[in-house]
């Protein structure tokens, strides 16, 4: 005996409402609202199912008809029929937009939002009676839109959109209110906008909206926290005789019963102080709002998985606040969260950013984490199914691998680490490339003979390749790890990864587009050529095309980092043989176009010392008195101006370039005072 | 790292001057990958002895005043290839750390005791009897103090019948990268030297590498 199947039913259902939907009859109409309004609420199924069978525009077009028809002429009884059938549908509206994308997506085509606020939010309504009712349903509607990013966003600049905003705000009813903080919450995102909104004056009503309902505390604490992040100047202007008395109610509301209210609370006060540190300075406040929120990560919810990226936000860069977190167990408590398992991935996600904070700076963090065995959970999410999750676990291990205590024992270097971190280099997302790239570059500064695993494991390969990725930041990250496992590398090591790389990639990455890339491409050769002695015939690979390069940035460079790393590159191959050393002196002496003089002396004037340094240190080392040919290049230095330029700089403000400074005088003077 | 043997020592006075308030500078010969080596000095009251000492910097956070690399002890007669230790070091800046170490069972006497045996300590003693030295500027002060504390041995086991358990004053010539040292532990004999010199391991001049942390 045949069945009808659920979706049948549901569709026989669905096509009987929406029939009775265009009913002539206001009651049918009214009564096919509820019931339609009663099938959706809470249940994404339905709202689908209703969806495809276009009920958003049928209600749409009944509310347009609804509002039309409200007649002031008109009796009472029809009166209160328009009424209800305004305030269903605003309802059944809300109810499609509420956390269901697609529903707010139709809501928005069918212009729905609009129409919600002209018909239920003007001031002028005809009929007093049940003003309220059809204002209250349009807010709670328009706060559900409001509560999806594809809410349309509301222009504060235009001066009518203004004062309706303030007219919401100043409303009695906390649908209404709660609408005007959920629409800054929403829109307001530019510097430009928080002022307007600041010296319009809504702090103050937001302020005591704080001592309402729950809803309009919840909303008001968003939208303050909206109209001060990363705002200074507004919240300096803040400060007045009612600052003391908002931040206290703020503090206090931090204790609030309602987990969602603490958490939004204490994201206000984060807020604030992140804008200005002069506030909430002092410590109990800071360990109050350290230890709620990591009471809140107990919360099973969605406010226990927000709770970490808040908590992240207090601490991120600041070492104070990463001591006084870890003084109360902040690393073990997110650890105990960590080991609970089946986390879901938001939360997930959230604590490993967290602990990354917390290891960011303090060794003390670190060595915790490394005594807890974190890394162990840290490595499975490595293969997490969630890709946030993945760059999350990246950048914690990045943070806690920066310990060079621990990479000095090599505590990173091991196959449980690097297999399924190399696994990441190929990564489908680029986040999650760049984040693996960030730990990997740290892994491999190593100190023991173990970065032959590494190499072992396809790592070089993959840097390599992702040295030539069209993606800048990923071409930088690459060559960023590289540099650092070429540091102090064995010979050996060296042959493998220059046999991977070859010459020619290495000439084109000093001479890419992107400045920071050259600047690491430099500091890799500069690696490259120190240690034995024999490293420095690297450079002259290829007919020398990587000097040649070399030498063509010095020429055109203009940024100091770039200047740096070139010069130590031609500063370490001048502590090489004699050839080596003429080579350094060709690149020196070859003027650039239009340039009257040598660019060494260019950056032995930089106003950053750190290039003079280097820039000395090359003149330094090519007219060394034990090689023989040093008297010969110093007369070159001296012809090319270069040494009368080192003399004046015997004063140097900087001590490490006068003491060079000092040395290499001393050193001029040892050879024949006739040369110079 | 010293053999353990009973000792004693008595401290010495010297007078000093002033200054104002500062970190130390950053110095090209004291960065990461720098190699030194040198003579430690083992003598006891049997019999003279010093090992060639290798020591490399692994890492540097000037902001920390921290430091740390590695020891390498050769011709040490009780092991059968050389020995390594890793160590940490503390940077007297001033902001992260003093004169007085304030632990390792170093007393304040004991400290001016070390650091009176560098002359170019001289200058620096009476602000650091009154303050530790906390009001110093060393910014242009060509020498750096430190104290280097080994950590763990990285190549042999703790059986191996040398001791880590003290420390070393240090002082680091900017200009030349010189290094002098003198142990401390009180169950070892007293001032046992350190003696380094900036290496350039077969280079004619100095060669510099780099990483970067992310």
């Amino acid at each position: 005996m045949p069945t009808t199947t659920a979706s049948a039913v549901c569709t026989t259902v669905g096509n009987n409402i929406l029939l009775r939907l265009t009913s002539g009859e206001r009651d049918v109409k009214l009564k096919a609202l509820r019931e339609l309004k009663n099938q959706i609420i809470g249940n994404r199924t339905k709202k689908l199912s209703f969806l495809k069978l276009g009920a958003v525009p049928a209600v749409a077009g009944i509310l347009s008809d609804a509002v039309s028809a409200v007649d002031v002429a008109d009796n009472d009884e029809n009166d209160r029929i328009v009424k209800d059938i305004i305030v269903q549908s605003a309802a059944v509206l809300g109810s499609f937009a509420c956390g269901f994308e697609a529903g707010v997506r139709a809501v928005l085509d069918a212009g729905a939002d609009i129409l919600i606020q002209r018909g239920c939010l003007v001031e002028e309504m005809p009929l007093l009676k049940s003003y309220m009712e059809v204002v209250d349903a349009g807010a709670r509607s328009l706060k559900m839109i409001y509560q999806s990013k594809m809410a349309p966003k509301y222009d504060f600049l235009q001066e009518e959109n203004m004062e309706f905003l303030l007219s919401l705000l100043n409303n009695e009813s906390e649908n209404v209110s709660g609408l005007g903080a959920s629409i800054i919450s929403h829109s307001c995102k530019t510097s430009l906008e928080q002022k307007l909104l600041f010296d319009a004056g809504v702090l103050k009503r937001l302020t005591s909206l704080l001592g309402g309902s729950l809803i309009q505390r919840d909303a008001s604490l968003e939208s303050i926290a909206t109209i001060f992040k990363n705002n200074p100047e507004v919240v300096s202007q803040f400060v007045g005789p009612d600052t003391g008395r908002t931040l206290s109610c703020i503090i206090e509301i931090v204790k609030d019963r309602f987990a969602r209210t603490r958490l939004l609370a204490s994201l206000c006060l984060i807020v604030i102080r992140n804008a200005s540190p002069c506030y909430l300075q002092d410590v109990g406040i800071k360990t109050k709002l350290i230890n709620n929120l990591l009471e809140l990560l107990d919360d099973p919810g969605r406010v226990g998985d927000e709770a970490s990226f808040a908590f992240s936000s207090l601490i991120a860069e600041k070492e104070d606040m990463q001591k006084l977190a870890f003084e109360v167990n902040g690393v073990d408590k997110l650890y105990n969260h960590l080991q609970k398992g089946s986390l879901h991935p938001r939360r997930f996600e959230g604590i490993l950013l967290a602990l990354a904070d917390m290891c960011s700076k303090l060794e003390c963090c670190r060595s915790r984490c490394l005594s807890l065995q974190v890394l162990k959970l840290v490595v499975d999410a490595l293969a997490h199914d969630s890709s946030d999750v993945r760059s999350a676990a990246c950048m914690c291990l990045r943070s806690v691998s920066r310990s060079i205590k621990n990479l000095s024992a090599g505590s990173f270097m091991n196959e449980t680490i690097v297999i399924p971190l190399v696994r990441l280099l190929d990564d489908t997302s680029t986040a999650v490339q760049v984040a693996a790239l960030g730990a990997i570059s740290n892994i491999v500064v190593d100190f023991t003979t173990r970065r032959s695993t590494f190499i072992r494991l396809g790592g070089v390969k993959l840097l390599v390749q992702l040295s030539k990725s069209m993606d800048s930041t990923i071409r930088l990250n690459a060559l960023r790890a590289l540099r650092n496992l070429i540091f102090l590398a064995e010979d050996k090591c060296k042959e493998e990864i220059f046999m991977e790389l070859t010459a020619s990639l290495l000439a084109s990455l000093i001479c890419d587009p992107e400045p920071s890339v050259q600047e690491q491409a430099l500091a890799l050769v500069r690696n490259l050529v120190d240690g034995r002695i024999n490293s420095v015939e690297y450079i002259f690979a290829e007919d020398g095309i990587i000097l040649d390069a070399v030498g063509r940035q010095l020429r055109i460079a203009s940024k100091a980092e770039i200047e740096i790393q070139g010069m130590y590159v031609l500063g370490n191959v001048a502590t090489g043989k004699e050839s080596h050393k003429e080579a350094v002196m060709d690149q020196l002496l070859l003027r650039a176009e239009n340039k009257a003089q040598s660019c060494i002396i260019k950056f032995l004037q930089s106003n950053d010392s750190r290039l003079r340094t280097a820039a000395v240190w090359a003149v330094l080392n090519l007219t060394c008195s034990s090689s023989p040919g040093s008297s010969g290049r110093l007369v070159k230095l001296h012809d090319a101006g270069i040494v009368s330029h080192v003399k004046n700089m015997v004063n140097d403000p900087c001590l490490d370039v006068k003491l060079r400074v000092k040395t290499a005088l001393e050193q001029f003077n040892s050879f024949d005072d006739s040369l110079v | 790292m010293p053999v353990r043997v009973a000792e004693s020592s008595a401290p010495s006075q010297v007078s000093g001057a002033h200054s104002e308030e500062s970190s130390p500078p950053i110095c090209s010969l004291l960065t990461v990958g720098q190699a030194f080596s040198g003579t430690q000095n083992v003598s006891n009251l049997q019999k003279e002895e010093a090992w060639r000492v290798n020591v490399r910097i692994q890492g540097c956070d000037l902001e920390h005043g921290y430091l740390c690399g590695t020891m390498e002890a050769l011709n040490v007669p009780m092991a059968d290839t050389p020995v390594v230790t890793f160590w940490e070091g503390e940077i007297v800046d001033a902001k992260n750390y003093t004169f007085y170490t304030g632990k390792w069972e170093a007393t304040p006497e004991d400290d001016i005791r070390h650091w009176t045996k560098f002359p170019s300590f001289a200058p620096l003693l009476s602000r650091v009897e009154a303050d530790g030295g906390k009001s110093l500027d060393l910014s242009n002060y060509p020498y750096i103090f430190m104290r280097w504390k080994e950590q763990y041995f990285v190549n042999v086991g703790t059986d191996c019948g040398l001791t880590i358990a003290g420390f070393y004053y240090v002082c680091f010539s900017c200009s030349d990268g010189s290094i002098n040292g003198f142990y401390y532990d009180p169950n070892s004999s007293p001032f046992q030297k350190l003696e380094l010199k900036c290496a350039n391991e077969g280079r004619s001049g100095f060669s510099f590498s780099s990483y970067e942390l992310q």
